[in-house]
């Protein structure tokens, strides 16, 4: 009797988040797919701690830029050039901690970096009409020239800080977690609660969603658009902050391997590149999904070219299921009022 | 003489072009206060650009608009709104993927001290809206894109509804409605009359606009041509006078002593 009663409370559950989250569930259900296929093909190093923090100290670097990358998406926008504008970040941060030793002022700058260059994007494309896409393709080859003529194309190593409190602070490990997961959850927190709680998350959606309704009923799709950039252009260089540290060293490239790894958790996340709808949720599962690919195709000895070939088949395979939901869910729901 | 005090809203000499399009040429446009206003007239003739200047989403390039006596060269969507004038778009403006509650209060959110949303009340507030305007059982957390072309019809009304403004200016409200969700708009017409307020009911059906209008206001080809009060008309006498104008560009002889552009003293 209990536990039938117990049984129905977990199915109820399971049908309202299947019914509320259809899209969600699916991603998650995905990911767990994958988990217990790797899980079974390599039991010995996924049973092992050392696995899980391998994944977790490297996912915020590709989580970080696809959270914010989510807002701009869901806007109807897109923007390439997160990954020099990581570098970009990385490189501020080096430059000033060799000026002035390890302190926060590092970190604000390379954070006011992010936002000029997310502000510049936004500009861009509001006040000069250039479609995003190609705005942020000019962008991207500035903020990439920039750090190579400025470091001549050399590294720069800053891991002789590694142990400072600053460092520590950003990827430190505490009981064996890297510290910069927390920051992705964190960062990933206060971006849903923005997104979902707050006016300006609506206008995020509204702007995506009917641009042209959204301005005749006075919402300023400008400003808003710029914002996101702004948001975005400064977690990106947070990111590429976190890579140098956690790498010890800037170099000229950083950042470049994000650019298709992050959109591609946008869109495994089930946000659709045309936007007005998406959730950073989503994203940041569809982050630990290719992740956890690129650690478990490690972990079970083959070679690592096979990651790019699991990740195609994985992106495509959750689009399909994406469309599919999406179909299904316009046919079962009937037609109010017709 | 006419005192712009007197009306609610007074347009003189409203000019408006795009590109080589003239869509308003000189236009004086007047609603009084506690009046409804019919204002009918061809596809094109510039009915949606005059609701669109009221509304201050066009700039007009010639002319001024005068709102409770208070003159200005333009409006903003934003100045519409504090001056409480609300329009009912011809065109969709609904985010389609996004629930009823949220469309309502698209841009002008109930909002705490931070900017957060107050999710409860706008849900509450906008399923008593619902009620009211006769779209009862439907949850407000419907995305619109699963309703009838009445019932988004009813949010975009529900939204009038709720931001109750002074002057309401329905463009094209009843095209693409049933008989019975016709008859809701015009309750709701009704209503508003009731409660004091104005409204600007834009249609090419005279049938959907004669019970409700107390003042037809005939606009063509960006130049208003004819007004007339109801008393002075039907709805019959109203068609004829359509199609006359369609059809040779003039208005019925018979008809001149009766329109008010023609009364001494009304313009
Ligand atoms: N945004 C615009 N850009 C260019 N031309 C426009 C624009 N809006 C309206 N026009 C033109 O101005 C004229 C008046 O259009 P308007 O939409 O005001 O007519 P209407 O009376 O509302 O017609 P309908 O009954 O078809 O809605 C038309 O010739 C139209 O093509
Ligand atoms: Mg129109």
């Amino acid at each position: 009797m209990v536990s039938e009663s117990r049984g129905n409370i977990v199915f109820n559950v399971l049908t309202t988040l299947w019914t509320r989250y259809r899209l969600q569930t699916t991603v998650f259900t995905i990911f767990c797919g994958l988990w217990l296929i790797f899980y079974a093909i390599s039991p010995s190093s996924f049973a092992r701690p050392f696995t899980y923090t391998a994944i977790l100290s490297v996912a915020p670097f590709t989580i970080i830029p696809a959270l914010s990358l989510t807002y701009v998406i869901i806007t109807g926008e897109m923007d390439l050039s997160f990954p020099s504008i990581m570098a970009l970040g990385a490189w501020v941060l080096t430059v000033t901690w060799h000026a002035f030793g390890p302190t926060p002022l590092g970190l604000i700058l390379a954070l006011l970096a992010g936002l000029m260059a997310g502000f510049i994007n936004g500009v861009l494309v509001t006040k000069c009409h250039i479609p995003s896409l190609i705005a942020t393709i000019g962008t991207m080859f500035v903020w990439r020239g920039f750090v190579l003529i400025a470091t001549g194309g050399f590294s720069i190593s800053i891991g002789m800080w590694r142990g400072t409190p600053i460092y520590q602070a950003l990827v430190g490990r505490f009981g064996g977690i890297p510290i910069q997961i927390v920051w992705a959850v964190v960062i990933a927190v206060i971006l849903w609660i923005f997104l979902n709680l707050h006016k300006f998350g609506a206008h995020v959606y509204y702007t995506g969603d009917n641009r042209v309704a959204a301005q005749m009923l006075g919402i300023n799709t400008d400003r808003v658009i710029i914002t996101v950039f702004m948001i975005h252009g400064m977690l990106s260089a947070f990111a590429g902050v976190l890579v140098a540290l956690e790498m010890g060293s800037f170099w000229p490239a950083l950042g470049e391997i994000y650019l298709l790894e992050s959109i591609a958790a946008v869109v495994v996340g089930g946000t659709p590149i045309t936007g007005g709808t998406g959730t950073i949720f989503g994203t940041f599962i569809g982050g630990l999904i290719l992740k956890w690919i690129e650690t478990g195709i490690l972990a079970v000895g083959v070679t690592g070219f096979w990651i790019k070939l699991v990740y195609g088949l994985v992106i495509i395979i959750a689009l399909i299921a994406q469309v599919i939901i999406r179909k299904r869910e316009i046919r079962r729901m009937k037609i109010i009022g017709a | 003489m006419v005192r712009e005090s007197e009306y609610l809203v007074f347009t003189k000499n409203l000019v408006k072009r795009f590109g080589d399009v003239v869509a308003l040429k000189g236009v004086n446009f007047r609603v009084g206060y506690n009046e409804v206003v019919g204002l009918v007239g061809d596809n094109g003739a510039g009915k949606s650009t005059l609701a669109k200047i009221l509304a201050g989403i066009y700039v007009p390039d010639e002319g001024e608009i005068y709102v409770k006596g208070q003159r200005f060269r333009r409006l903003t969507p934003q100045k519409a709104r504090e001056l409480g004038i609300e329009l009912v778009h011809q065109e969709r403006t609904l985010a389609e993927d996004h629930p009823i509650w949220r469309n309502i209060f698209m841009g002008r959110e109930i909002t705490g001290p931070l900017g957060f949303l107050r999710i409860k009340e706008m849900k509450a507030a906008a399923e008593k809206l619902l009620n009211e305007i006769g779209l009862k059982a439907i949850p407000p957390d419907t995305p619109v894109k699963f309703l009838s072309g009445g019932y988004k019809q009813g949010v975009q009304i529900a939204r009038a509804v709720q931001f109750e403004a002074d002057l309401v200016i329905l463009d094209e409200p009843t095209i693409q409605l049933s008989i019975s969700e016709v008859h809701r708009v015009l309750e709701y017409v009704h209503g508003l009359k009731k409660r004091g307020k104005s409204c600007v009911f834009i249609t090419h059906n005279i049938y959907h606009v004669y019970p409700v209008a107390d003042r037809f206001v005939i606009i063509d080809r960006g130049k208003i041509v004819a007004e007339f009060r109801k008393v002075d008309v039907t709805p019959e006498d109203l068609t004829h006078i359509l199609v006359s104008i369609a059809r040779t560009g003039t208005i019925p002889e018979k008809y001149e002593k009766i329109n008010l552009l023609n009364v001494a003293g009304s313009n």
